[in-house]
């Protein structure tokens, strides 16, 4: 099963012991010499093992998938790999090679490692080096299936961005999403952010919409019209279990989201017209409702205390977000710029929610602190973006946009640079939703 | 993961048979009626049923099939221009009703009224700006409207169920308002086999 992947050892090889000269935790970015991004170099690694038919692919393939991560982050320069200097006798140890190699094309960081293939298993050792001060910064063993390599080296990459910001990077995670895959049906999909390890969890022919992850990132919460009357599942990755939620009284649940201990769910019931809130345990009993209003309350999301819910509402004409107190069942508004502010997702660090908003003919992705004040605009409304979704640990924004004709998914840092595609279906793919770290 | 796909590929059909198992027992009330289909295998969906119920017995192919199983069957969500019910068109992001719309319910009122065993169902549609869940909420808020609207002139409510479908079954899928005003509607579709919810 590939969602029971256990990485059997992760030896320390040493341990890095914090220098004034590696940039020290700072505020969540990664620099390098004059502010500029870090210049690294990822070198294909070494097979340390017999040789096999599968050595360059894996060679190359981790090693594209750790610049793929880096990339993805806009914190790290990769050098190109065709500018390295290294001839193939150099090892991959302190020692074993000349960092001049390396501080003569411009690196500051490097990675070297190494593999070896047992059967069906892989071992892989990586180390992060600094090219100044000529020092192994991490040193790392991972176990696992040889058809899980890329799943090292983003857990990998993950260590680096501990290293350098004091918190773990994000790409060992999956997203779940919304795709037509060029047909004419929506059907839920997760794959890790480079498009690998892509899973299908619906295929049912009709329309499914709003994948939600559980907290433990062990199942996907979606809503569906294949049973004719839209409702909500619960799907479960690991047994391919599903449950089925049916309102008592009559009506459809339109959308749900897991709070963040996991032991509830906020979600969307549509009954006579009205939509409405409901808090339900996680098998989809109601506990009790949460809003009372006439008009439309939907697109829920918690903050991460789980105190607080954002949610769009009409009542006041136009779709507005408003945050609403769990406990005391009062709501604030929060968005007053523009007339249609939708689809809010609040952040793991609590301060900011991110929402789509329109301007003119346009729907660009926006942020607000979650004491209201003037929103930022992160997307330029040359194009569409839409449904925007926080990464695990709120540095990073997923969001669906059609700037290159179909929609697409990106991923921007929370300041809004660095915007990059994913790799997509070939079809439409809409509505991401970020897992939390895996393990 | 093929193994969990078989898995979740079962549980799926299991969920589907027995949904199709219960679907008989819901459906008891109109076929009793007619006796038709007492013992008989023939499908739920079956649209050949002439002479049943009165007064040239409403047909689902009079107004097209719900857009659902038009998607499903790969055919347009697009009302024939010779349904007795003709769609309701909507401003952006408003579930009001326009003069226009109230003469549209007006006259699909009185059809419904002098054909007392049509049960139809009201789709709400939505142009495909914004995002995805408000605009299932809005095509809801369309189709009650346009429920309201008939209730009020007469047309008994247990005959008029909704659903909504906000942006997924578009009629043309173009940029520009000739596109958008197209796909903000309600919907009218002669049920034959599903009692109102």
């Amino acid at each position: 099963m590939k969602f029971i992947v256990v990485f059997i050892a992760t030896i320390f090889l040493s341990f890095p012991a914090f220098s004034a000269e590696i940039p020290q935790p700072y505020k969540g970015t990664i620099e390098g010499q004059g502010g500029q991004r870090f210049p690294i170099a990822v070198s294909p690694l070494r097979n340390l093992g017999a040789n096999s038919g599968d050595s360059a692919r894996l060679s190359t393939g981790i090693a594209d998938a750790m610049v793929h991560d880096m990339e993805l982050s806009g914190w790290f320069r990769v050098l190109d790999r065709s500018a390295y200097l290294e001839n193939a006798q150099s090892g991959i140890t302190l020692g074993t090679f000349d960092f001049k190699d390396w501080s003569t094309i411009g690196a500051e960081g490097l990675v070297k490692g190494g593999f070896s293939v047992q059967g069906d298993e892989i071992t892989v050792e990586l180390r992060l080096f600094d090219v100044f001060q000529n020092k192994e910064r991490i040193g790392k063993r991972y176990t696992g299936r040889v058809r899980d390599f890329r799943r090292i080296a983003h857990k990998f990459v993950d260590e680096v961005i501990n290293q350098f910001t004091g918190i773990p990077g994000v790409f060992n995670t999956r997203i779940a999403y919304v795709s037509n895959s060029g047909g004419r049906f929506k059907e839920i999909y997760v794959s890790h952010l480079d498009g690998s390890e892509k899973f299908q969890v619906t295929d049912n022919h009709t329309i499914n919409l709003s994948p939600a992850w559980s907290p433990d990132g062990r199942s996907v919460l979606y809503s569906s019209f294949k049973e004719r009357n839209q409702t909500v599942f619960l799907f479960e990755l690991f047994s391919g279990k599903e449950i089925k939620f049916t309102p008592r009284g009559g009506g459809r649940y339109l959308g749900g989201k897991f709070s963040p201990d996991g032991q509830s769910i906020v979600a969307t019931l549509e009954a006579a017209g009205n939509t409405n809130l409901y808090l339900l345990d996680r098998s989809g009993n109601v506990v009790r409702r949460l809003t009372q209003d006439p008009g439309i309350e939907v697109s829920p999301a918690w903050s991460p205390d789980g105190k607080q819910i954002v949610y769009v509402s009409d009542r006041s004409g136009s779709p507005q977000l408003y945050i609403l107190d769990v406990a005391g069942g009062k709501s604030r508004r929060l968005t007053y710029n523009g007339t249609y502010n939708t689809s809010p997702d609040w952040s793991p660090r609590g301060d900011r929610i991110v929402y789509t908003g329109r301007v003119g003919s346009r729907f660009a992705i926006f942020t607000i602190s979650a004491d209201g004040g003037e929103p930022r605009k992160l997307t330029s409304e040359s194009s569409d973006s839409e449904d925007p979704a926080w990464s695990p640990d709120g540095r990073f924004i997923a969001f669906s946009s059609n700037r290159a004709g179909k929609y697409h998914l990106y991923v921007m840092q929370v300041s809004g640079d660095n915007q990059r595609r994913l790799t997509g279906s070939g079809g439409d793919d809409t509505k991401p939703h970020w897992s939390p770290r895996l393990d | 993961m093929k193994f969990l796909f078989k898995i979740s590929c079962y549980f799926m059909l299991t969920l589907f048979v027995t949904v199709g198992a219960c679907a008989p027992s819901a459906t008891q009330k109109p076929d009793s009626k007619t006796g038709a289909g007492a013992g008989s295998a023939r499908p739920p969906d079956a649209d050949s049923r002439a002479g049943e119920g009165s007064r040239g017995g409403a047909k689902e192919s009079d107004t097209g099939a719900s857009s659902l199983k038009g998607l499903q069957e790969g055919k347009p969500p697009i009302t024939p221009a010779s349904s007795p019910l003709k769609d309701v068109f909507f401003d952006y992001d408003r579930y009001d009703l326009s003069a226009d719309a109230r003469t549209v319910l007006r006259a699909n009122a009185d059809w419904l009224k002098s054909n007392p065993n049509a049960r139809v169902e009201i789709e709400g549609h939505c142009d495909d700006r914004g995002t995805n869940e408000y605009n299932l909420a809005l095509g809801a808020k369309r189709a009650q409207s346009a429920r309201e609207y008939l209730t009020t002139m007469g047309v008994a409510p247990a005959r008029l169920s909704t659903i909504s479908y906000g942006e997924e079954i578009p009629v043309c899928k173009e940029e520009g308002e000739s596109c958008w005003k197209q796909n903000r509607r309600a919907r009218f579709v002669i049920l034959q086999d599903r009692p109102t919810s």
